[in-house]
């Protein structure tokens, strides 16, 4: 009997501690602790606090993570218990949705409502945050897929900045008969803006279908864009695959011309001892149906989140608030180095200035990252068939029918 | 007074008294936060994977009972197929390389002056961790990596295999990787049994005039086959659960080409967030490795040595 009562207290006593969330203190003032995936941005965080203190009376005790997938089980897991985050990292799509639909995020339609007739932030921008006409977090970053490259290696060759992507196709060309490999590529993780950037730029409804199941990956268009690929494959066109060299090492060493990355690359080249506007630079990549009027840019933005259960819910609104503002940006720009969503603050970096300015500007439009906008089960076996694909360019099909198979499984989940 | 044997009177055990009663219970005491820990960080979350593995979870909300349903889906998956496949060949490898070579360098340098020096080299890559290993052997092996500049230098060959791209040949670099580290820890285990092994039997059939190979299967390997037992009993728990190597050097690729089942179980739990399918693959896994270590150790325990 005693025994029996010893069990079942010690299992009362762990389910407790797995249990609920906590009371919100209604502070808005103090040390926030902020939990992000980013942790190599732990220094650009903590820069912060010198602006934050004086603008909303809160300092960051940030805690940062360098595994994603060891970062988001944590997220979850801390849902449960008394310590889920007053401010954190996330990504937005199909994972915030799911962080939604479970009412674990405190909404923050009020701060957008605020910040968009401030002129802080794009409405553009407030659709990626919006779950049945409410917003939920607000955006920790903003990057523009543009493509980066080497300076010397053009100036070497005469070749100047492609207007079009019919001249993009000659600029590779010529530095693939110069013996120079045109592009970057992986068969790990990044296996996807290639895809990502073809078929966007053939149709962008086509491609944003693609995320939300209205669009086959077997449709002849998709399978047109991958037999193109394959071709340029066959020209040599893209490094090897295999090659686990970093990126930004690879392209110093002048392995590949020209790579695809977000506007957050800067930070990288520099960090591998290139110099930007002398070594290299970047431009937006331009459409590749020439009548389609627009140029499409893929855009990644990170969510800051607030925890619904946290005792800290009210100073993270609080910095969340703080965050949209011109002066927080400018803040972040000058630490991170950044494009800041925000257009009315000072870009510490005047090529990101320009780039942030023309992205925003007529003939553009901004099309969600593969990444975020495509659901993660999808995701994993997408990524896993073009890193296939790259390290072994052949027939297209049984990599698209195998991502396929896995839309139709998730979609059918769904319905 | 005659000389007998007296037999130690086996007396009954006498009641409890308060005293050892006391003594039970302060035993209990001590064992007791032994017994817990063990409890809530191992029994409990084995028994929370195998609940999860009949649920469909995603690690928000709360888990939903589906049945076997995750069973299903995994034998369905031509993925975690591959992965199974890939899984035995490590299996197969490792028993092969490791343990073979080991016991090779043991057998060399048994009864050699100074053998014991002769294998240090192949035991130092012991103690480096096992992700230090992969990337090394990454830097080794990718394309255009040390090994294809050294074969391109020295023997003109333009294209080398490409190491970590192909299947199933990725598989099996990763395993000579896997191999450079064990050898020598497989050796020295190899030595020690080799050293217990009695001088007498051994000079007897020397005088018998076996030497040589008749020699070693006829009374070494014989009287090696305890610690064999366990040296390969390790070794297949070991290989069935590989993970790091392949985390590091080809993350299960290109495609799942080189997926192992624990790197299968990572990526659904902790990648695709399905925590039940995840669990299952963790169950079934569990299931395998438990049953291929009692089977074989029960077969090779039961059977008497034969010398």
């Amino acid at each position: 009997m005693r025994r029996r009562f010893a069990a079942i207290a010690a299992l009362a006593v762990l389910l407790t501690a797995c249990s609920g969330g906590a009371q919100d203190t209604g502070a808005t003032t103090g040390t926030l602790k902020f939990f992000t995936n980013k942790a190599a941005w732990e220094p650009d965080f903590d820069e912060l606090n010198a602006a934050s203190q004086p603008g909303a009376g809160i300092t960051l005790e940030t805690t940062g993570y360098s595994d994603a997938n060891q970062y988001d089980a944590f997220i979850k897991q801390s849902f449960r218990t008394k310590e889920s985050p007053g401010l954190f990292t996330w990504q937005t799509g199909p994972t915030l949705a799911a962080l939604v639909e479970d009412g674990l995020v405190a909404e923050t339609t009020d701060i957008w409502t605020e910040a968009v007739a401030q002129g802080w932030v794009s409405e553009e921008l407030r659709k990626r945050y919006t779950y049945d006409s409410k917003q939920y977090c607000v955006p920790m970053n903003i990057a523009y897929w543009v493509m980066y490259y080497n300076k010397k290696i053009f100036d070497e060759h005469g070749i100047s900045v492609p207007a079009t992507w019919a001249e993009l196709d000659t600029v590779a060309a010529t530095l693939e008969a110069a013996g120079v490999t045109p592009y970057y590529q992986t068969s790990i993780l990044f296996a996807f803006p290639w895809f990502q950037q073809m078929v966007m730029g053939t149709d962008p409804d086509l491609f944003e279908g693609l995320a939300t199941g209205q669009v086959s990956y077997t449709d002849p268009r998709i399978v047109a864009v991958m037999q193109e690929w394959l071709q340029q494959q066959e020209k040599g066109w893209f490094s090897d695959a295999g090659s686990t060299v970093d990126p930004a090492v690879g392209f110093k060493q002048r392995e590949y011309a020209m790579m695809i990355f977000g506007s957050f690359y800067n930070g990288s080249l520099d960090g591998a001892g290139l110099q930007q506007g002398v070594d290299y630079d970047f431009f937006v990549i331009p459409a590749k149906n020439p009548d389609l009027g627009v140029t499409p840019v893929a855009t990644e933005s990170g969510p800051l989140c607030v925890a619904e259960g946290s005792a800290q819910k009210s100073m993270g609104l609080a910095y969340s608030k703080w965050w949209m503002s011109p002066d927080a940006q400018t803040a972040w720009s000058a630490a991170r180095g950044d494009v800041p969503f925000n257009p009315k603050a000072q870009v510490a970096n005047p090529r990101l200035a320009e780039l942030g300015q023309e992205i925003v500007s007529a003939g553009h439009r901004q099309v969600e990252r593969y990444y975020e906008a495509t659901p993660t089960p999808i995701l994993t076996v997408a990524l896993e068939q073009f890193g296939a694909f790259n390290a072994n360019p052949s027939d297209p099909m049984p990599y698209l029918e195998a991502i396929q198979a896995e839309a139709d499984k998730y979609w059918a989940e769904q319905r | 007074m005659a000389l007998t044997a007296t037999r130690p009177e086996v007396r009954p055990l006498p009641a409890p008294t308060g005293r050892s009663r006391g003594y039970q219970w302060s035993a209990r005491g001590f064992v007791a936060p032994g017994v817990l820990l063990v409890a809530v960080l191992l029994y409990l979350p084995l028994l929370w994977t195998v609940f999860l593995s009949f649920t469909s979870y995603d690690g928000l909300g709360d888990p939903e009972w589906v049945g076997l349903d995750n069973f299903g889906e995994m034998f369905a998956d031509p993925g975690f197929l591959g992965s199974l496949g890939n899984t035995l060949l490590w299996v197969a490898g490792t028993l092969l390389i490791p343990v073979g070579l080991g016991l090779v360098l043991a057998l060399l340098t048994w009864n050699l002056p100074g053998g014991a020096w002769l294998q240090l080299p192949f035991l130092l890559p012991y103690a480096v961790s096992g992700v230090g290993v992969a990337t090394v052997w990454s830097f080794i092996l990718s394309g255009g990596g040390a090994l294809d500049q050294a074969l391109g230098g020295l023997f003109w060959i333009e294209a080398p295999p490409r190491w970590l791209v192909d299947a199933p040949l990725n598989t099996i670099v990763m395993i000579v990787a896997a191999a450079w580290q064990g050898v020598g820890v497989n050796a020295l285990l190899f030595t020690i049994g080799l050293h217990s092994i009695p001088k007498e039997p051994l000079e007897a059939a020397r005088l018998d005039g076996a030497t040589g190979l008749r020699l070693f299967t006829g009374i070494v390997w014989p009287m090696l086959r305890p610690l064999t037992t366990v040296v390969v009993g390790l070794s297949i728990v070991a290989s069935l659960k590989t993970f790091d190597l392949v985390q590091v050097m080809t993350k299960g690729g290109p495609g799942r080409a080189s997926e192992t089942l624990a790197l299968t179980m990572y990526k659904e739990t902790f990648v695709n967030s399905d925590y039940g399918l995840g669990s299952a693959i963790a169950l079934l896994l569990a299931i395998v490795t438990l049953l291929a270590s009692v089977l074989y150790l029960r077969r090779q325990l039961s059977q008497k040595l034969e010398v």
